[in-house]
């Protein structure tokens, strides 16, 4: 036997075992959507203090949280009591905790169930030596200046207890909703973008890829406290189906329209695709994500070939920052911090390190604009002109304008319109100096 | 239908040459009967470079006309546009006759000829001088001072001049199809007819025409002009700056700029970019929507900032009560609305010709508002004649001397 069946040898995923728990209104619909997607063989558990939704919940395991505490009835949204609920039923989540190796908690945070047991479970799924991956979402603004507080409390709470927390803001989930939508619609599609995560890491996780990629990649790509998460999942089919799998991934609303990857310190990107994904769409897709990733960020990047994606291929993108992408963390990450870098997978980075090339040094910034506008324009649309520039500082990308600045087009032969002393014919971003390319 | 109830109005401008027939109602209203246009060529921010090209494109455009109106056209209203047109505001006064019961018309007359006695550039002629206000021994607010008695009778003027030789050469090249020039209008003054209402004009209004190679604007402040011009910018420039930036052809950019340019900024995902599909002579390419946007953002911008500037010289802009009205091909962008109100600080409406009947398609479409607006101007002029004295306070424009 001289081949080497490449599919088999890394066993890792194999003895992964994943159990889903959803807690509390937010996280049971969750679950239930999930199961409508269809998660694979992990095991689903709903945590609820209200038994008459958790009756309801399609989740085959239930927990029913404090018993004695609200006797049946909801938290009344009062963490309080969700953590005393939690509290009381502790031997309960620790059976029902049992055997597995990773934890995905499901929890919509601002509650009182959600909001309450939560942090009590991750750290209860982490003493039993399970890894605790929290999808957390917090509530709409509408909901109140209340609500909000009590979620960030706990998600303050979770980011300690858990090992890793993808956050999912309500409110930029209900941006890209059409204003015509109904709220029932809002609600799915929050639940689904969850849902979707929770099989994208399900997927990254188990998936034994080509590269592959592991837990210690995805707690790099979300190491930041007190982050925001990206997120963006999609999958194409047909001719183009890297470029559309990546545009469908950049649509999600916790992209925040995919400008928030410039400032992402490590991105983690997930490409799966059935037999016939070719290197070619890998190195297509790539380059075309490479061109919203700041420069020294670092890439994660795994590949799998999964039989039963068929013609399709995915892309799953996760990464955080900052909220607000702060300086100091763009400081620290001029230089990808050794310390932090997983060992395992530093071959892995060093072919997407070459193929950066990125322009997106600070360019020089009219006062009068938004300093949002040079940054987002610099990036560059054409792969071949970020080729040669890689090491120039940002004074000599400025000097490289390619053309004079006289330039008048159609103009050249008209009489000059020219007021106060400038010749209006030129194009103004060559007049203000402003890199559009 | 009687000939004389026939108005046709044409412009000729940088991106079409348009030629509207209306037909004046006894009520004062214009239909619209038939709108007929062809693409312009050899015009360059509003003024023809090309002689015999523009010719012909206004042959073309006036037998469009023609067969889609079902009317003989022989005289036209035509308007006229130009970075080489000022206007400024003059007071003319005159001393009325000892013996006179009170003033008469023709002191009236003497007035407005008084307000023209002033220096222009030997090479101007006068286009237009439009009444704002009289005032009758220094007393304010006269509507009509004909009848009044009063020693001294002084108005206020807004005077319109150009180059002469190029409003000639418009004239002349209508005249080569041949057609009759019934007279030539500056082109804000026709399209505010339509676009602006007459509430609005007392409230105060700026009303922004961009079309395709300049920007013409005028403001109304209490009913009265008080100030028009144009500034050599327009659509024409955008198009140019997305071909020079994405260097594709000014075709492309001309389509690319009308189905998918905005001027709103960041509004875009970093990768959310247009294929431009490949054909003969052109290599497909993709083009990152931001950057196009940005392009048109500040061309937009810097053509808005720079007519603000213009209009706080003389601080109109504090008097404006029903805000800004923009019209003309470049109001179609997406999102300029809201940019002017950025800039202004005002309400901003996109608008087209309003007062109108006949072919909806034609005046809800504010490439036309010029067009459409000569056509009601030429009848504001034709009632006159008959009488109705506001009516002619409102609109008496002189004959135009060139011809």
């Amino acid at each position: 036997m001289i081949e080497l069946n490449r599919l088999t040898t890394p066993a890792s995923g194999l003895d992964i075992k994943i159990k889903i728990i959803g807690i509390g209104g937010a996280g049971s619909n969750v679950l239930d959507r999930l199961v409508l997607d269809g998660v694979g063989d992990a095991d689903i558990v709903a945590m609820n203090t209200d038994v008459q939704s958790l009756t309801g919940s399609v989740a085959r395991d239930k927990v029913q949280l404090g018993r004695n505490a609200t006797r049946g009835l909801g938290a009344g949204g009062d963490p309080e009591i969700g953590l005393a609920a939690a509290e009381e039923a502790v031997e309960e989540i620790r059976g029902a905790l049992e055997g597995s190796t990773m934890i995905f908690l499901c929890v919509g945070l601002g509650g009182g169930t959600g909001s309450g047991a939560a942090a009590l479970i991750a750290q209860t799924a982490k003493e039993r030596g399970a890894l605790a991956v929290v999808f957390a979402t917090l509530p709409f603004s509408f909901e109140g200046k209340r609500r909000r507080r009590q979620a960030e409390d706990a998600l303050a709470a979770l980011q300690e207890a858990a090992d890793v927390v993808i956050c999912f803001e309500n409110d930029r989930m209900g941006e890209a909703m059409s204003p015509k939508a109904g709220i029932h619609q809002a609600f799915v599609n929050a639940d689904q973008t969850i849902s979707q995560s929770v099989k994208a890491v399900c997927g990254l996780l188990r998936r034994t890829g080509l590269i592959h990629l592991g837990f210690d990649d995805l707690a790099t790509a979300l190491r930041n406290n007190d982050a925001r998460c990206l997120f963006g999942f999609g999958e194409g089919d047909g001719d183009n189906r890297a470029h559309d799998a990546l545009a469908l991934a950049l649509k999600n609303p916790l992209m925040d329209r995919g400008r928030m990857l410039a400032d992402a310190a490590n991105v983690l990107v997930s490409i799966a695709g059935g037999q016939d994904m070719t290197l070619n769409e890998v190195q297509v897709l790539m380059e075309e994500l490479n061109r919203h990733i700041g420069d020294n960020a670092q890439i994660l990047f795994g590949a799998a070939v999964d039989a039963k994606m068929g013609s399709r291929m995915s892309v799953s993108i996760i990464s955080s920052v900052v909220a607000g992408g702060s300086p100091p963390i763009a400081r620290e990450r001029t230089r990808p911090a050794p310390a932090t870098v997983t060992a395992p997978e530093a071959e892995e980075e060093e072919p997407e390190q070459a193929s950066f090339g990125m322009e997106e040094e600070e360019p020089v910034e009219e006062p009068a604009l938004q300093p949002r506008i040079p940054a987002a324009v610099s990036k560059g649309t054409s792969p071949a002109v970020t080729g040669p520039l890689p090491s120039k500082t940002p004074v000599e990308r400025q000097a490289s304008l390619s053309f004079e600045p006289a330039t008048r087009g159609r103009f050249e032969k008209s009489e000059p319109t020219i007021i106060d002393g400038e010749d209006l014919d030129v194009p103004t971003f060559l007049r203000r100096h402003i890199k559009v390319k | 239908m009687s000939k004389d109830n026939i108005i046709v109005g044409l412009e000729i401008g940088t991106s079409k040459v348009c030629v509207v027939v209306g037909e004046s109602k006894p009520d004062n209203s214009v239909k619209v009967l038939g709108v007929g246009q062809a693409p312009s060529r050899g015009v360059r921010k509003g003024e023809i470079v090309d002689f015999e090209t523009a010719s012909k494109c206004v042959h073309d455009a006036l037998v469009d006309a023609e067969e889609k109106s079902d009317v003989m056209i022989r005289s036209v209203y035509v308007g006229i546009t130009g970075a080489h047109i000022a206007s400024f505001n003059n007071r003319g006064s005159v001393t009325v006759a000892e013996d006179q019961e009170g003033i008469e018309e023709r002191d009236f007359e003497q007035v407005r000829t008084n307000a023209r006695e002033v220096s222009i550039p030997s090479q101007n002629a006068f286009i237009h001088s439009v009444l704002q206000h009289y005032y009758v021994d220094g007393q304010d607010g006269i509507l009509n001072p004909i009848g009044m008695m009063g020693r001294k009778l002084e108005a206020d003027f807004h005077i319109v001049h150009g180059i002469t030789t190029r409003i000639k050469n418009t004239i002349r090249c209508v005249k080569e199809i041949p057609l009759e020039v019934e007279d030539v209008v500056f082109n804000p003054l026709a399209a505010a007819q339509v676009v602006l209402t007459q509430d609005q004009k007392n409230l105060g209004a700026l009303m922004i025409d961009i079309g395709g190679g300049v920007t013409d604007y005028v403001v109304y402040v209490d009913g009265a002009v008080k100030e028009s011009g144009v500034l050599g910018i327009g659509g024409d420039h955008i198009t140019n700056d997305i071909s020079l930036g994405l260097r594709i052809p000014m075709a492309k950019s001309e389509k690319l700029k009308i189905e998918e340019g905005s001027v709103i900024l960041g509004n875009c995902l970093p990768g959310d970019v247009i294929m431009l599909k490949d054909d003969s002579g052109f290599a497909g390419k993709e083009i990152e929507r931001e950057t196009l946007n940005t392009i048109i953002h500040l061309r937009v911008r810097e053509i808005l900032e720079l007519l603000k500037r213009t209009l706080e010289v003389e601080n109109h802009l504090d008097f404006l009560g029903a805000g800004i009205f923009i019209t003309g091909g470049c109001s179609l962008l997406k999102g300029i609305d809201h940019l002017t109100e950025e800039l202004f600080g005002m309400p901003v409406h996109v608008t087209h010709a309003q007062t109108m009947s006949g072919l909806t398609s034609a005046f809800e479409n504010p490439q036309f508002s010029t067009a459409i607006g000569l056509i009601k101007y030429a009848q504001a002029l034709h009632s006159d004649k008959r009488g109705g004295w506001l009516e002619r306070l409102r609109t008496k424009f002189p004959r135009f001397f060139l011809f």
